[in-house]
């Protein structure tokens, strides 16, 4: 029997601000999912307490790849919380996670990277060229603000999947399986967005036939699928180790880099 | 005007902090127009920050990390204008070009990092599965710790002692190994999604796989927003089936027993 705690204000305040540190260990492979993991550390152990094999596990299925705009990730961090205070089956809380996280990116990326941003930035670069120190003061000002907003959107995340935890009571089985496509579906979307597989324009064949050409006339981005896919096959069926795969996704770049073909 | 060593142990400084926030993004004290008033402040000449923070800011609006991609530097970008211009009495505007090698010497190294910090995923996963918290928070530190740190050592090469030979390292630093690392990052997303798909994906969701891919690679949406109000929309109608045929079969069973 699994006991789990409440998590109140003050749990919430502690993961806005540790969420800061969420990008930490960035890397191409999986991205922020380390620090991802980490700002909620302090949400599992409050939660569980002293049962360490949960929030083993609750660290462990937050370790899949994520890659969300900065200030949404607590967003995400307070909702996932949230849901698995109330016990939900991580099946679910995992497929919401990989399916939200691509369009909270959209949404944090419209509103922080390319508004907030460049009005921002015209806004110090107008006084600056004032020479006043108003400048970098007010850019600073403004950054500040959006950075603890993060403390109110991981306040709005976990409240939201507060209410939405009678739904999910009724139809879990049933949301898993929607949370699974949802997921996936997105996943699918983020290949060629995210996944970069082209020949350079000057590889030929014979001369005159450019390589990447053949590619683009079967299927846009057949490559990038098709890595996904060949990654996927050694790691499901032939059951290579990540390490392996990634060493030799890296090896086999360089080489191919050398050789002039990527 | 030469950098005094106080002058560059404080950039170290100056670039140390800011690149923590580089690292994490939070607190956008890594954008040009930040740290190159800095740069102005530590050197004595707050009014060319300022002129080189306003430009290089603008010049640098473009150039962000959306989609985990890495561009050419801003922290050292901003930096290193204010330095150039301060030792070589060179315009903002030209010593904002001059920047550029430096800017790409730390964009290759953080693309360089963002590779090899994959390793550091060996140690999280196994200490996630043991609930080691404290060695997994430490692992992930690690992190913002070397790159803090490397930001600190570029700009203190840059600015006090190495200007030169770095700049002529730069241009003659193999193009092949540099690409290499490029191509390398832009598959090990790939190499996260296989991962993921490892745990997620089955024979009755593979079909919208491929409609979410077929949509992000023949329409012209902007970002996966659509693609994921789409992939809702779907998952609705699956929900709402399952839940009327669950339904039917209650109402089945239900009869049965009313008939003994």
């Amino acid at each position: 029997m699994v006991s789990r705690n409440k998590l109140d204000a003050k749990d919430l305040n502690k993961l806005g601000w540790l969420s800061m540190i969420s990008q930490s260990g960035f890397s191409f492979e999986r991205m922020q999912a380390g620090g991802f993991t980490a700002a909620m550390i302090p949400g599992f152990k409050k939660i569980y307490g002293d049962q360490t094999e949960e929030i083993a596990a609750a660290m462990t299925s937050n370790m899949g790849f994520i890659n969300t705009e900065p200030h949404m990730i607590t967003f995400l961090q307070g909702l996932i919380l949230s849901l698995e205070e109330a016990g939900e089956e991580r099946s679910l809380i995992q497929n919401l996670r990989t399916g939200l996280f691509g369009p909270l990116a959209g949404l944090g990326d419209a509103i922080f990277w390319f508004t907030l941003l460049p009005v921002s930035a015209a806004i110090g670069a107008s006084f600056n060229t004032q020479g006043s120190v108003l400048g970098p003061i007010i850019f600073i000002a403004i950054w500040f603000l959006a950075a603890i907003s993060r403390i109110w959107f991981g306040k709005l995340g976990y409240r939201l999947g507060i209410n939405s935890l009678s739904v999910l009571k009724e139809s879990g089985a049933a949301i898993t399986k929607a949370a699974g496509i949802l997921g996936v579906m997105v996943i699918g979307g983020l290949i060629p967005t995210y996944v970069s597989l082209r020949f350079p324009e000057d590889l030929t064949l014979f001369g005159t036939v450019p390589v990447q050409g053949i590619f683009d006339t079967i299927l846009n981005n057949i490559l990038p699928l098709g890595f996904v896919f060949l990654v996927y096959f050694f790691l499901k069926v032939k059951k290579v180790s990540v390490v392996k795969v990634i060493l030799g996704v890296i090896v086999a770049s360089v080489l191919l880099a050398l050789l002039g073909i990527l | 005007m030469e950098i005094t060593l106080t002058q560059g142990l404080l950039l170290a400084l100056v670039a140390f902090i800011c690149g923590i926030d580089a690292h994490w993004e939070v607190f956008f004290v890594f954008r040009p127009i930040v740290t190159a008033f800095l740069t102005g402040i530590v050197l004595g000449d707050v009014a060319l920050g300022l002129q080189a923070g306003a430009i290089a800011e603008l010049a640098y609006l473009g150039l962000t990390t959306i989609g985990g991609t890495v561009p050419p530097n801003p922290l050292v970008a901003g930096m290193m204008t204010v330095v150039i211009a301060h030792t070589t009495g060179q315009s903002p505007e030209a010593a904002l070009g001059l920047s550029l090698p430096f800017a790409l010497l730390m964009q290759w190294i953080l693309v360089f990092y963002n590779t090899s910090f994959a390793g550091f995923l060996r140690l999280l996963d196994r200490d996630a599965a043991l609930g080691e918290t404290k060695k997994f928070m430490n692992t992930v530190m690690l992190g913002t710790w070397i790159t803090a740190a490397t930001y600190a050592l570029v700009i203190f090469l840059s600015a006090y002692a190495m200007q030169q030979p770095i700049a002529a390292f730069v241009s003659t630093f193999p193009e092949w190994l540099v690409q290499g690392f490029r191509v390398a990052g832009g598959l090990l997303p790939g190499v996260g999604l296989a991962l993921l798909l490892r745990s997620m994906l089955n024979i009755n969701n593979l079909p919208f796989l491929l409609i979410g891919f077929l949509m992000a690679s023949y329409m012209s949406l902007n970002g996966v927003l659509p693609i994921a109000i789409a992939a809702f929309a779907i998952a609705l109608l699956v929900f709402l089936k399952d839940r009327e045929a669950a339904k039917l079969q209650a109402a089945a069973d239900g009869g049965n027993q009313d008939g003994i």
